[in-house]
C-alpha cells in the first residue's frame, strides 16, 4: 500500500455521501501533493461560493490556476459544467450538424443532461476522462457528485449507459415488427406489449417524444460505448484510487464497510477512507478529566460530552480493526470553523498528514 | 380524518432522518397510525434502528409506526400492476431489461411515480394505505428540487392520458397545506443556512406553501457567560478550552440564528444531544420537533 494517498497515483477518485465535506477533503489532498512538487488539477463538482472564490473558479468552468499559491509544485481547479460537458460529447458523438441540433431541441434531452438521475455522474467522469487524456497533470483529484450513498457513484453511469448500449431505439424504429422474419416476429410480439404497458401507464404523446429521442441518439451508442470502455479502464488502472470520505455514526460505517467491499468487487481500488470531522480539534481522548474547581453544570456537560467521544473512539477502534485489510483509515477532527480560504485547507491538509504518518 | 404528509429535507448531512424519525415517533406517540418512509434503495435505518430487512411493503417497528422503503422502481411497478391488473404482463414489463434501465433514469418518472405513491392516501388512487401520517424521509435540497418539479414537468411535457392527470391530481395535493407539510432540517451554519433559505424559497416558488425550518444540534448550554470566561482563564486544560468552544459557538450560534429568523416564518430548535443509542437519541428529539 502506499504510504501517501497520491503515491504512485494519477487519479483520485473522491467518493462519500452528501455533507461529509467531501469538496475541502478533496482540495486539502490537493494542496498536500502541489506541496510535493505535483502539478495538481483538484475537479470540483459545487464547490461552496467561498471555497470556490479561494481556489479561483467563481463563475467561471475554465480550469484555473489557484491564485495566491506558492507550493513547489502547481494547483489548479475547475467546477464541472454539467450541461456543457453533455452538449460537447454528444456534438463530437454525432458529427452531422443537423442531428444534433435535433437532439438539443428534444425536450427529453434537455432534461437528460442536466437534472437526471445519473447525468451528473456520467458527466464527472467524462470530464475526469478528457483531463486525463490530456494527460497535462500529474495527478488529478475528482470530486464526486453529492448522493445519498457512496456506491450511487458507480453505480449511476452503468445505468445510463445500459439505456444507452442495449438497443432501445432499435423497439422505436420498428415496433410493429413488419420487416422482421419468423423468430424476429416473436421477438417484437413481447416488445410490443411492453410498449403497450409502457403507453397505458405513460400516455401516447409521452412514447413519441421518447421515440423521436431514442431514435435521434442511436447514432452516437457506438462511441458512447466506447467512451465507457476507455472511462472504466482509466477507473481500473493501477495508478488509479479512491478514497472514500465520510461521517462517523454507526450506519455510516457500516456503509463504508458496506463499500469498500463492493468497490474491491468491481475492481477498484480503495485505498483510504476518511472519516471526517469526528472529534472537536482542541479535545484530547487520552487525557482524563482534571478536577472539579468548575462550576458543576459545565463540568457536566464536558463529562458528557467526554463519555461521548470516549465511547466513539471505542467504536471507531473496531472499525480500523476489521477495516485493516482492505484500507487504511484516517480520521480527521473538526476544526470547528467554515474552511474556505488557502490557510484553512492548508490547516486542514497538515492534519491529514499527521493522521498519514501516525 | 385527513391523512398528513411530511416532507423532510434538507442539506446532506445535517441530520434529515433522525429528525424525521422523531416527528414520525411523535405522531405515533400522539395516537396516530404512522408511516415513516425512506426513499431510494437502500435504507438508513435498517443500520441506525438495527432492524432486519426493510422493503416496500411497511413493517412495524414500533406501535403505531411503520417503516418502508420506496424506489422510483418499486412505486412505478406497483402503480403498474394496479393499473394493467394482470400480473403476467406487468411482469413481463418490468423483468424486460431495456425497460429496466429505462424506468431507472428516464426523466421524472421515478419521481412521479414516488410523489403518486406517497400521495396516493389523499388521492384516493392505488392500492389503500391505512395510515393517518406519512412522514418522508425525502432526498437531500438538490433532487429534492427535482422531485417536486417532476409532476409539473410531466404535466407539461404530456398533456393528455393517465400520466397528465396524475401528475395535475398530485400537485393539488402537494400544494394543499391541510395536506402536506414541509419540513427543512438545517444546522445553525453559514452554508447549511444559506441552502435552507434556497430551498425554502425553491419549495415556496414551487408549490406556493410555507416549508418550517428545523434547526438541529443547538448547543443547549445553561453555564453562564461569566463562568464560562472564568473558565477559560486556564486554557491549557481540557475544561478551560471547552469553555472557549462552548462560547464561540454560541456566539456563532447566535448570529446565525438571527439569520435565519429573517429568512423563515417558523423555526423549531433541536438541541445538539450526546447520546449513541439511536433509538434514544430520537426519543430526545421527540418533544423538540
Amino acid at each position: 500500500m502506499a504510504n501517501r494517498i497520491f503515491d504512485n497515483t494519477n487519479v483520485l477518485v473522491c467518493v462519500g455521501s452528501g455533507g461529509v465535506g467531501k469538496t475541502t477533503v478533496a482540495a486539502s489532498i490537493a494542496i498536500l501533493a502541489a506541496k510535493e512538487g505535483k502539478k495538481v488539477l483538484v475537479l470540483t463538482i459545487d464547490p461552496a461560493k467561498r471555497l470556490a472564490q479561494t481556489l479561483g473558479i467563481e463563475g467561471t468552468n475554465d480550469v484555473t490556476r489557484v491564485p495566491g499559491q506558492n507550493f513547489k509544485g502547481e494547483l489548479y481547479a475547475s467546477v464541472i459544467d454539467h450541461k456543457k460537458t453533455f452538449d460537447d460529447f454528444v456534438e463530437r458523438a454525432a458529427q452531422k450538424s443537423e442531428a444534433v441540433r435535433k437532439i438539443f431541441d428534444n425536450s427529453l434531452y434537455k432534461q437528460l443532461s442536466t437534472n437526471l438521475s445519473g447525468s451528473q455522474e456520467f458527466t464527472s467522469l467524462e470530464k475526469l476522462y478528457s483531463c486525463y487524456e490530456s494527460k497535462q497533470y500529474d495527478l488529478i483529484i475528482l470530486d464526486t457528485p453529492p448522493t445519498k450513498h457512496a456506491l450511487d457513484f458507480l453505480k449511476a453511469p452503468q445505468k445510463l449507459s445500459a439505456l444507452f448500449t442495449e438497443g432501445v431505439a432499435k423497439w422505436f424504429r420498428d415496433p410493429e415488427g413488419k420487416k422482421s422474419g419468423f423468430f424476429g416476429h416473436l421477438i417484437q410480439a413481447g416488445t410490443r406489449q411492453v410498449l403497450k404497458v409502457l403507453e397505458t401507464l405513460t400516455g401516447s404523446q409521452f412514447i413519441r417524444e421518447l421515440g423521436d429521442f431514442f431514435l435521434n441518439i442511436e447514432q452516437w451508442q457506438g462511441k458512447l460505448l466506447q467512451r465507457t470502455i476507455d472511462v472504466q479502464r482509466m477507473l481500473v488502472a493501477p495508478t488509479t484510487r479512491f478514497f472514500l470520505v465520510t461521517s462517523f455514526d454507526q450506519a455510516k460505517l457500516k456503509e463504508a464497510e458496506y463499500f469498500s467491499r463492493e468497490i474491491r468487487k468491481g475492481g477498484y481500488q480503495l485505498d483510504t477512507v476518511i472519516l471526517n470531522r469526528v472529534f472537536p480539534h482542541w479535545l484530547d481522548l487520552r487525557v482524563g478529566y482534571e478536577g472539579s474547581t468548575a462550576e458543576q453544570d459545565l463540568a457536566e456537560l464536558y463529562s458528557q460530552m467526554k463519555s461521548y467521544y470516549n465511547q466513539r473512539d471505542a467504536i471507531y477502534r473496531q472499525f480500523e480493526t476489521k477495516m485493516s485489510q482492505q484500507a487504511r483509515v484516517l480520521r480527521i477532527p473538526d476544526l470547528v470553523k467554515d474552511i474556505s480560504d488557502l490557510a484553512g485547507l492548508e490547516e486542514l491538509s497538515t492534519l491529514i498528514r499527521e493522521q498519514e504518518t501516525l | 380524518m385527513k391523512q398528513e404528509i411530511h416532507f423532510v429535507t434538507g442539506k446532506g448531512g445535517v441530520g434529515k432522518s433522525v429528525i424525521a424519525a422523531a416527528l414520525a415517533l411523535k405522531l405515533s406517540m400522539q395516537g396516530k397510525n404512522v408511516l415513516l418512509v425512506e426513499l431510494g434503495d437502500q435504507s438508513f435505518f435498517k443500520d441506525f434502528f438495527e432492524l432486519g430487512e426493510v422493503g416496500f411493503q411497511p413493517r412495524s417497528i414500533k406501535p403505531n409506526l411503520s417503516l418502508a422503503l420506496w424506489s422510483g422502481e418499486s412505486c412505478l411497478r406497483e402503480y403498474a400492476q394496479y393499473l394493467i391488473k394482470i400480473e403476467s404482463l406487468a411482469k413481463l414489463f418490468f423483468d424486460n431489461a431495456v425497460m429496466r434501465a429505462f424506468i431507472n433514469i428516464a426523466p421524472g418518472l421515478p419521481e412521479l411515480a414516488i410523489l403518486g405513491k406517497v400521495t396516493s392516501g389523499p388521492r384516493k388512487y392505488g392500492p389503500p394505505m391505512n395510515f393517518d401520517a406519512v412522514v418522508v424521509d425525502a432526498f437531500a435540497t438538490g433532487h429534492f428540487k427535482a422531485l417536486i418539479q417532476a409532476p409539473k414537468g410531466m404535466a407539461q411535457a404530456v398533456q393528455f392520458g393517465p400520466m397528465g392527470e396524475q401528475s395535475r391530481s398530485i400537485i393539488n395535493v402537494l400544494k394543499d397545506e391541510t395536506i402536506s407539510k414541509y419540513h427543512i432540517v438545517s444546522l445553525p451554519e453559514e452554508l447549511p443556512l444559506k441552502e435552507s433559505a434556497e430551498l425554502a424559497a425553491a419549495i415556496k416558488e414551487e408549490l406556493s406553501v410555507h416549508p418550517s425550518l428545523v434547526l438541529n444540534k443547538m448547543l443547549d448550554v445553561k453555564v453562564s457567560r461569566e463562568t464560562l470566561q472564568k473558565e477559560e482563564q486556564n486554557s491549557s486544560s481540557d475544561l478551560g478550552k471547552f469553555a472557549l468552544y462552548l462560547e464561540q459557538q454560541l456566539d456563532r450560534q447566535a448570529e446565525m440564528f438571527k439569520q435565519a429568523q429573517l429568512q423563515h416564518d417558523s423555526i423549531k430548535q433541536v438541541p445538539l444531544i450526546f447520546e449513541l443509542d439511536a433509538w434514544g437519541l430520537v426519543e430526545k428529539i421527540v418533544e423538540k420537533v
